[in-house]
């Protein structure tokens, strides 16, 4: 799992300290909360949201057990850690995959895997003129966008398992650090199952973290390369087709910034909502990492943001309690929503 | 129209299977029908031909979502599309829109626990329902080994569908099942149509192995010598886990594990690579095999002893659907007997875990009979698994008389737990005679299940003195040539044809 340890060594690295080890084990699970994702903002490790959904608690554990065995990070207080120079050594040896881009692409990764997994099963029993298959894919909305692209693409039955096949690697000849068999293998069409990703990581001799890591990692870039040049790629490009449509709001959030649109105060909400005022607040700070245009200043003084800021650049630290220390006037959701608003 | 003709017309086949034509005669006869016909000889094709000739719906009641997805993907690939499953699988809003145009829809699979909501019987009472059909029937009775309390109100609801006309589908039913089954339906004429469970082209072999070590090393050497593809079924995850690492790193077998606890992705491609003959052996717990077709498979080993013999036959069922030769292996270890028990008992809540849950304050609430707060707080904190809170939940949910009182009801919950452990223990304690029995094991099973021996069969079995080096491969093992197929060539066969001159 040597690419796993890489991306710990390097989130302890920008955390610098200032938050427990398992703030680094929510934000490779991507957890929903206003403190991960403000985490994720501030310390610059956004790639990183959500790219280990399936990791359990146990494994992080034995992970960071591994990590200290090794000296590669030493503890450095309750439930804290620091890199060592071994440790850095080891994060050049063993650099991360850089295609990785979680915060953009965690929630649509799966669909995008889903719809490319049934493209390649549909185009290739087409290719062979079967009809009777097992789809590969259970969920409805990926049959049913399946329907609708195959009525857009142009391209003919005959063809499309060729351009298909153009277009894939066209596509991967675009990065040569990728290695395509990582994804390849794990298709199915006509005749040939593809591999499970516990199969893929046993025939290409790696750890199932260290797998996982470089599909997520061809997944993204392949997500980024289609959406930025969808003319080079007609037919893929219809992987990427109204994907992203959601923003990155949890369903929660989303209903405070409804309301918070339709100009209700965070008190009128909190009692609409029948939640918290720290709740609400929450969502807030949420709302202003998501929006880039959203304005504080209703909620902090023009003066206090700069004296916020000026006091976390100073102390070099993102701590909210040592923000807190120096200036005694702003409220914690203050501090948090400056942050939010500029730190990241 | 001959009903050949129908058979031909619909699915392209020429002759029915055994008992096939018994079945849809009699229901297009107008007779309830209880059918018990061996796994793999087409029991769905009972309620699909009818369904050509009856002008209303073909309801079916199916207990497994997964397995009710399959048959309905199987009837769309065969150009059926007027057919639905109504299931928890789907979202709300799918729900909705289903049940809008229910009545476009030929066939309605439906999963018990549906017909449970007032709102879906009032839609289901607004069709006119030419056939109930109950699959997998044996879940109705409380003496089956499979047991669902929401199957036991299937007679009420046929009675509030005006008692269609029924057909009740299994496998494997004892005849205390079978009555059960009758009397829970309500049927009062039944025709019944049983054709012999007996698969004569499967032998039977029971091999007592000292310890566990030694089961792995004769498995291993089972798998050496037997032709494939075959299944070795555990009762454990873990077992299986290990058997199949075994099998692929040190044997270098096609192998893969397969139990619930995959997620259904894997799931889906794990049975797709074993029907494509892409693996040799298979290593599973008892979710794999519904709803897998496949026709050559060789031999089923069991590496722990099943918890009953109607799953036992059930499993061994698959093998052999060509009618070929293959061999069914149990491997036994002194004191096996106990992992099923221990097995049995934790299906069941406990009498500590009842005591507990009814002196919860926050669960004793009842306003009117349904007044029972069941909650995941009480769930984790009083430690009942899935299967266990499932039962409380089942049968706390049952109309239950306002004048009893909470001791009344947790001992209707204890007495019920009670019966049904003495019901798997005695299930449990049959199997265990079936390995120790010193005559004919085909017989044993034929008598359980009062069925009779029509024709001898050669070989039978390991007391009728079946060798089990009959069934040893008769080539060496082909050596398994590593063809590295590189992701180019992969992706190329997959997208192009070159056999196809364009």
């Amino acid at each position: 799992m040597v690419q796993l340890e890489s991306i710990i060594l390097y989130c302890l690295m920008q955390l610098n300290n200032e938050r427990t080890i398992y703030s680094i084990y929510h934000l490779l699970k991507g957890k929903k909360s206003s403190q991960t994702i403000q985490d994720a903002h501030l310390f610059n490790l956004k790639k990183y949201f959500g790219i280990y959904d399936f990791l359990s608690r146990e494994n992080f554990d034995q992970i960071i057990q591994m990590l200290q065995d090794q000296k590669l990070i030493q503890s450095c207080g309750l439930q804290q850690f620091r890199s060592t120079s071994e440790g850095e050594l080891f994060l050049i040896k063993n650099p991360i995959p850089i295609d990785l881009n979680g915060w953009e692409f965690h929630q649509v990764t799966a669909r995008f895997w889903a719809r490319l997994s049934l493209l390649i099963q549909v185009a290739s029993n087409l290719e062979y003129k079967e009809t009777n298959y097992i789809p590969i894919q259970k969920d409805k909305d990926i049959h049913l966008w399946l329907k609708t692209v195959l009525k857009e693409m142009n391209v003919s039955k005959k063809d499309m398992g060729g351009k298909l096949y153009d277009e894939l690697i066209a596509c991967f000849a675009e990065n040569s650090e990728l290695d395509p068999s990582v994804l390849v293998y794990r298709l199915t069409g006509f005749n040939q199952i593809g591999l499970t990703s516990l199969q893929a990581a046993q025939k290409l001799k790696m750890d199932i973290f260290d797998y996982h890591l470089h599909f997520i990692n061809i997944l993204h870039f392949m997500i980024r390369k289609l959406g930025q040049e969808p003319e080079l790629f007609p037919l893929l490009a219809h992987l990427h087709r109204a994907l992203m449509q959601q923003n990155d709001l949890t369903q929660s959030s989303q209903k405070t910034w409804q309301l918070l649109t339709l100009g209700h105060s965070l008190e009128t909400i909190a009692q609409i909502r029948q939640l918290k005022l720290s709740t609400i607040e929450d969502h807030l700070v949420e709302i202003t990492l998501n929006f880039k245009d959203f304005s504080i200043n209703e909620y902090v003084e023009p003066i206090l943001q700069k004296e916020i800021l000026h006091v976390s650049k100073l102390i070099a630290s993102k701590q909210l309690k040592l923000i807190k220390d120096q200036v005694k006037q702003a409220s914690y959701f203050q501090i948090r929503l400056v942050l939010a608003k500029y730190g990241g | 129209m001959e009903l050949e003709d129908l058979l031909n017309k619909y699915f392209g086949y020429t002759a029915f299977k055994t008992g096939q034509k018994e079945v849809i005669s009699a229901l297009l006869n107008g007779e309830n029908t209880l059918a018990m016909l061996p796994t793999g000889t087409g029991k769905s094709l009972c309620y699909q031909l009818p369904g050509y000739i009856f002008k209303g719906h073909i309801l079916i009641i199916s207990p497994l979502l997964s397995l009710m997805q399959d048959q309905v993907d199987q009837m769309k690939r065969f150009g059926e599309k007027r057919v639905v499953a109504l299931n928890s699988f789907l979202t709300h809003i799918e729900k909705e829109q289903v049940l809008n145009v229910l009545n476009q829809y030929k066939f309605i699979f439906i999963s018990p626990e549906m017909l449970q909501v007032p709102y879906i019987i009032k839609k289901l009472q607004s069709l006119s329902i030419s056939l109930f059909v109950i699959d997998e029937a044996h879940c109705i009775s409380q003496w089956g080994y499979d047991f669902r309390p929401d199957y036991s109100k299937l007679g009420e609801i046929r009675k509030s569908l005006c008692n269609p006309l029924t057909l009740a589908l299994t496998a494997t039913a004892t005849v205390n099942v079978r009555q059960d089954i009758i009397q829970s339906l309500g049927l009062s004429k039944v025709t019944k149509v049983e054709s012999t469970i007996d698969r004569p082209n499967i032998g039977f072999y029971v091999e007592e192995i000292a310890d566990y070590r030694d089961k792995e090393r004769r498995v291993l050497e089972l798998v050496d010598r037997l032709p494939k593809p075959g299944i070795v079924y555990f009762s454990s995850k873990k077992a299986a886990e290990q058997m199949a690492e075994l099998l692929s790193y040190q044997q270098n077998y096609r192998s893969s594990v397969y139990h619930g606890g995959l997620e259904q992705d894997s799931r889906i491609l794990i049975q797709q690579q074993f029907i494509h003959n892409q693996l040799d052996v298979i290593c599973a717990t008892s979710a794999f095999g519904m709803g897998v077709n496949k026709e050559n498979i060789r031999f089923v080993i069991h590496f722990h002893m099943p918890m009953q013999i109607e799953s036992y036959l059930q499993e061994i069922g698959r093998a052999g659907r060509d009618g070929n030769p293959s061999i069914a292996i149990l491997l036994y270890s002194p004191g096996d007997e106990l992992l099923p028990i221990q097995l049995a008992e934790a299906e069941l809540p406990s009498d500590q875990q009842l005591d507990w849950l009814f002196n919860r304050t926050d669960f004793a609430i009842r306003t009117n009979n349904r007044g029972f707060k069941l909650t995941n707080t009480l769930k984790e904190l009083g430690g009942f698994s899935d299967v266990q809170w499932r039962i409380v939940e089942d049968l706390l949910n049952r109309p239950i008389q306002d004048t009893s009182s909470l001791q009344q009801i947790k001992e209707m919950l204890q007495d019920f737990t009670k019966k049904r452990l003495k019901a798997k223990k005695n299930n449990i304690f049959r199997m265990k005679q079936w390995i120790d029995t010193k005559f004919c094991r085909r017989q044993f099973i034929l008598e359980y299940f009062n069925d009779r021996l029509i024709t001898e069969v050669n070989p039978c079995c390991d007391r009728c003195g079946l060798d089990i080096r009959n069934y040893h491969s008769a080539e060496d093992r082909p050596q398994v040539e590593l063809l590295e197929v590189t992701w180019m060539d992969y992706l190329r066969k997959l997208l192009t044809n070159s056999e196809l001159s364009k």
